[in-house]
């Protein structure tokens, strides 16, 4: 078999291992869980970050936008490893630190982040006088990803207790849950570059980012003017 | 340039129709499209933006107290419903001399029998609270003596039930409730 298609193959079994994870939504069970937790609770941490990551379809989509024209595993690990360093940073120092922030205005941007990616990708930005570098975008988007991760966390009332290592669990299992989405993200993009079909619908499929990061941000907006925050 | 500029712009119109047709009635109860109605998607939520349920609820009639006492012999078991409309409260108290086991469900007048649903069930000797009507319909308990002795149950309520109707031994037999 070709190494693409021993990759795809993998990515396909991952994919198919993460899609239990992703149908199975015990939301209220595990804030119930976790708020009856004191002290370090390692397994629980890890499984709920890499949970969180592989179901939190905004995380998806924009690692989806920045994969999408990276067809070396080179750029891969690059890009990720600048979205994960922008997203640890904000979920440990806002958890830690208890930064508040309006859980649906950061997931509003996060929403925007993968519509700034889609729009980038179809080259939006080719001939502006000034566009960011597309790494540091990564990174900034990282922070507001993480800012996201964190709100969630601060959510469920977490014990002193082991709030250190629980943390550093949570973000164990976001990089655990990453690793899994991007496998299976890079090994079907993988596949589909080479079907003759890939310059056609290129487009759409970013254009159809675009929409649904839209949609995210418009849900998350609804969200906030709706709750007491916004009439307040 | 401008053509991926109006793309962007193209994916929000888009965006928005799908979010205020789809996304708002469905997780909001919004529906500001009307196809919210047409297509079945409110309630699906669960949340109500209904803000009927007042803190205080002045009704039309006096709440009434009422008092039941049924002998159940060995794997005897009744049924006793009161009626009720939607939004009226009734406070309970049973007890039995015995465990028994019980249900506690309500069948709504549109729907019956079919959309009947449970709120308390178990074995125990007696459970007290206040029930806020969900529906019309009619609302009460099943209890059902397991044991080989004889069991007595006592009910007692007091709250807006305008009718009460006995199941027993497959008869139906209405009530007059009230002291």
């Amino acid at each position: 078999m070709s190494r693409r298609g021993r990759i795809t193959l993998v990515g396909l079994v991952v994919a198919i291992v993460a899609v239990p994870v992703l149908a199975h939504n015990i939301g209220e069970g595990n804030a119930a869980f976790v708020q009856s937790l004191t002290g370090p609770a390692l397994a629980a941490f890890t499984y709920l970050g890499a949970k969180h990551m592989v179901t939190g379809i905004d995380h998806i989509l924009f690692l989806v936008g920045v994969v999408f024209y990276l067809h070396r595993l080179k750029d891969v690990v690059l890009y990720a490893t600048l979205f994960t360093i922008g997203h640890s940073t904000t979920l440990l120092a806002g958890v830690l630190a208890e930064w508040s922030m309006n859980a649906y205005i950061v997931d509003a941007i996060i929403g925007l982040s993968v519509v700034y990616k889609a729009y980038e990708n179809i080259g939006g930005f080719e001939n502006w006088r000034w566009s960011p570098d597309p790494r540091a975008a990564v990174l900034v988007f990282g922070l507001c990803h993480g800012m996201g991760l964190a709100t969630k966390l601060q959510e469920l009332t977490l014990s002193a207790d082991g709030l250190l290592v629980n943390l550093a669990s949570f973000n164990v299992g976001v990089e655990l849950g990453q690793v899994i989405a991007l496998f299976a993200v890079v090994a079907i993009l993988a596949w589909w570059r080479r079907q003759e079909s890939f310059e056609r619908s290129a487009y759409g499929l970013n254009f159809t980012l675009m929409v649904l990061g839209f949609i995210l941000a418009e849900y998350q907006l609804a969200g906030y003017f709706l709750s007491t925050n916004g009439t307040a | 340039m401008k053509r991926r500029v109006f793309a962007a712009f193209g994916a929000l119109v888009i965006a928005s129709i799908l979010t205020l047709a789809f996304v708002l009635p469905a997780e909001y109860d919004l529906d500001p499209l009307g196809t919210g109605a047409i297509l079945g998607l409110l309630g699906l939520s669960g949340q109500t933006t209904d803000t009927s349920r007042a803190i205080l609820a002045p009704m039309d009639s006096k709440p009434v107290r009422d008092v039941r006492t049924y002998s159940l012999p060995p794997f005897a078991s009744v049924e006793f419903k009161y009626d009720l409309a939607e939004g009226a409260v009734m406070i309970y108290e049973w007890e039995s001399t015995a465990e028994v086991v019980f249900d506690f469900h309500a069948e709504p007048t549109i729907g019956g029998e079919a959309a009947t649903q449970s709120f308390s069930q178990g074995r125990t000797s007696g459970e007290s609270g206040s029930y806020i009507a969900p529906f019309d319909g009619i609302h009460g308990w099943f209890w059902e003596n397991r044991s080989l002795a004889n069991v007595t149950v006592v009910v007692k309520t007091n709250g807006f039930m305008t009718g009460g109707t006995e199941y027993r031994d497959n008869d139906k037999i209405q009530v007059q409730i009230g002291e």
